[in-house]
């Protein structure tokens, strides 16, 4: 294996398993990314570094997947920078820094994020109101019930159980990147292995024959709304426990974000077209890259321009991939 | 296949017809009332909105984000998206606050850089999607992005200066009657009105409702892209400028949520975000919505986290209320001809 030609690796991994490759060629090139740093400086890429990358990733990891899912039907989902806060900032708010509350509070502040992915999906599915529009309203909506009711940050810190969660580790292994692992194998079976997922798909790619198959076209959606509202609160709950407190802005960093990594994993933002392993790795990507070009020490101004070259260097590699394997 | 060129050559003569006689059931007509109906609110809480001066600042106040509508319109028109308007206003202004007051003849200079940047961005982003099939949204992200950083290194933090002439110019007014951001704004719709109907405007329309139809009927869906997203560049490329001449001084950082607004103009406006159905008038429509609701909210005295709830909300209505249009047209033709409601139905719908 080792011997063998790249080349005729990339190449024999198209033929067998086409759907493979976008994962695994972005995964390489966050690979490629860590190994040309430690060029530069041969202390990047230590143990140490490479788990907080890991660590840092699972915020996006986890959005993302909800963004996958509305984009695999065709859609987007616009509110989850939004949601995100809401479900960091609630979390704050409930535990008031104690453990005991955590046992309520985690699911009540779940169960209220995928309430306003329910708002996203009836409005889609139900009004038949352009996702792009339906999820920016309802976030921008959201957002103002939860700033007439915080005033913007939070007081009190989050309870100490959660950031242990994101602090602590197991057998030397830091929590965050096994839940990510667990994470990983859950929402590919979810998506790609069971009855609901493979709809989801048959959906996306026409909704005029999913509808003449009978598929339950608006219960569909509004799930698929639902549990991506449901992971951006999530992802927002991790968030508060990883930084220890929350405020109503600290989500919107991370909705273009899981729009590129979605896109980045190969997926059709028409619809139809996508898997969670390529969002996975374009998540890993996206987050080894702002750690790299944080290292770098350079102003923001050229990290910001690194930053959209590297993504736009990333999907024309991928698009001249796809042609060459579609042939 | 001569179905599917049958039915672009219909869809065709809609588009061209769309221009004169949907006007009453347009969603751009019933942006327009719901416009006026805030400003009628807004001017009976503050009476002096309803004169010269209140005037021209609103139309001030809404030509920015006008004008980057109106870009986005094209490039969604060819059922393509584009974030990167937000990037070309952050490097114009930039420029604009660093060129204009430091060398002779800045004022030209700095409107020349402007278009230039614009162009620039908008062919890189036209050749991602046209000729290396990238997806418009994914790359104008990367391209968005790239372009922040731009402006950053031109200007590191918000400062510079804009050419008085700049300032006085665009926010006055022309023969002291007419404001001139007004004036943009109508040239703005006559331009477009006669570009629509123009061989390429026709192509826009065509190539959004259904690519491979237009390039059977000839038309180079490559290149009618590749223009939408030029001249959508040169579009946000004044709209930077006139932000300049509104403001005043530069500010490399602009806000995320005005590109939530630009689109929400467009969305309001009636555009279909799918493409090859909607125009540049309800845009516009749709950016003087936004602002008159801004203005309204404000004169009402209303907290910030309502306002957000608002526009919101405002997006949603103004989508149903656009829905609502083709169903009256539908209801009162089937009043009117009872044989003929099945055709005024499948007109109205796409108009």
């Amino acid at each position: 294996m080792a011997s063998a030609q790249p080349g005729a690796l990339v190449r024999s991994l198209a033929l067998r398993r086409p759907e493979l490759l976008p994962p695994v060629l972005v995964l390489a090139g966050a690979v490629a990314l860590v190994l040309s740093m430690r060029v530069v400086n041969p202390r990047f890429g230590s143990p140490e570094q490479i788990a907080a990358i890991l660590v840092t990733s699972i915020f996006l990891v986890v959005a993302a997947f909800g963004q996958g899912l509305a984009i695999l039907l065709g859609g987007i989902d616009l509110s989850i920078g939004v949601v995100m806060s809401i479900g960091g900032m609630m979390i704050t708010g409930l535990t008031r820094g104690s453990n005991d509350a955590l046992l309520w509070a985690a699911p009540a502040t779940l169960l209220c994020c995928a309430a306003i992915g329910v708002l996203n999906g009836v409005g889609i599915a139900l009004l038949q109101i352009p996702p792009f529009i339906t999820t920016l309203a309802v976030g921008t909506v959201s957002f103002g019930v939860a700033l007439g009711l915080t005033a913007g940050s939070s007081q009190q810190s989050v309870a100490p159980a959660l950031q242990e969660l994101m602090s602590g580790k197991f057998h030397g292994l830091p929590y965050p990147i096994l839940m990510t692992l667990c994470f990983l194998v859950l929402a590919t079976v979810v998506q790609g292995q069971t009855a609901e997922g493979r709809k989801l798909y048959a959906l996306g790619s026409s909704p005029a024959a999913a509808r003449i198959v009978g598929l339950p076209i608006a219960s569909l959606t509004i799930a698929a709304y639902a549990v991506s509202a449901l992971c951006a609160g999530g992802s927002g709950l991790l968030l508060a426990g990883y930084s220890s407190s929350a405020t109503l802005d600290m989500g919107d960093p991370f909705l273009m974000p899981t729009i590129a990594a979605v896109v980045i994993g190969g997926a059709r933002v028409t619809g139809g077209r996508g898997s969670y392993l390529g969002t996975f790795a374009g998540a890993i990507f996206l987050s080894t890259l702002a750690t790299v070009i944080t290292a770098l020490s350079l102003s923001q101004g050229w990290r910001n321009v690194i930053q959209g070259g590297i993504i736009l260097a990333a999907l024309i590699l991928q698009s001249n991939r796809w042609r060459s394997w579609k042939r | 296949m001569l179905p599917v060129r049958l039915g672009f050559v219909g869809e065709e003569g809609e588009a061209e017809e769309g221009g004169r006689r949907s006007l009453p059931s347009s969603g751009a007509t019933l942006a327009a009332l719901l416009c006026l109906v805030m400003y009628g609110v807004y001017v009976l809480k503050e009476p002096s909105a309803f004169s010269a001066i209140g005037l021209a600042n609103l139309l001030d106040n809404t030509v920015v984000l006008a004008l980057a509508a109106i870009g986005l319109t094209l490039v969604i028109l060819s059922a393509e998206l584009d974030l990167s308007s937000v990037g070309v206003i952050a490097i114009t202004n930039s420029i604009v606050a660093t060129v204009s007051t430091r060398y002779p003849g800045g004022v030209l200079l700095s409107l020349a850089l402007a278009c230039l940047v614009g162009l620039a961005v908008g062919v890189v982003n036209g050749t991602l999607v046209t000729y290396l099939g990238l997806q418009s949204l994914a790359c104008t992200l990367g391209t968005m992005i790239a372009c922040q950083g731009i402006a950053l290194l031109i200007l590191s933090a918000p400062g510079g200066e804009v050419a008085e002439p700049i300032m006085n110019g665009l926010t006055g007014s022309v023969l002291g009657v007419v404001p001139v951001a007004g004036v943009i704004l109508i040239l703005g719709a006559v331009a477009w009105s006669l570009f629509r109907r123009t061989r390429l405007g026709i192509a826009l329309y065509a190539v959004g409702t259904d690519e491979v139809a237009a390039r059977l009927s000839g038309i180079e869906g490559g290149r009618t892209k590749a223009f939408a997203f030029a001249a959508a560049g040169v579009i946000y490329g004044l709209a930077g400028f006139m932000l300049s001449a509104e403001t005043g001084t530069g500010d490399p950082r602009v806000s995320g949520s005005f590109l939530l607004y630009v689109f929400a103009s467009v969305a309001i406006g009636g555009t279909s975000l799918a493409g090859g159905r909607g125009g540049v008038l309800g845009s516009l429509a749709g950016a003087c919505i936004l602002t008159v609701m801004q203005k309204m909210l404000f004169a009402l005295g209303v907290a910030e986290f309502y306002t957000n709830i608002f526009n919101g909300l405002i997006m949603i209505a103004a989508i149903l209320i656009g829905r609502l249009a083709p169903a009256l047209a539908r209801w009162s033709a089937r009043r009117a001809a009872p044989g003929s409601s099945a055709l005024a139905a499948g007109g109205a719908d796409r108009g």
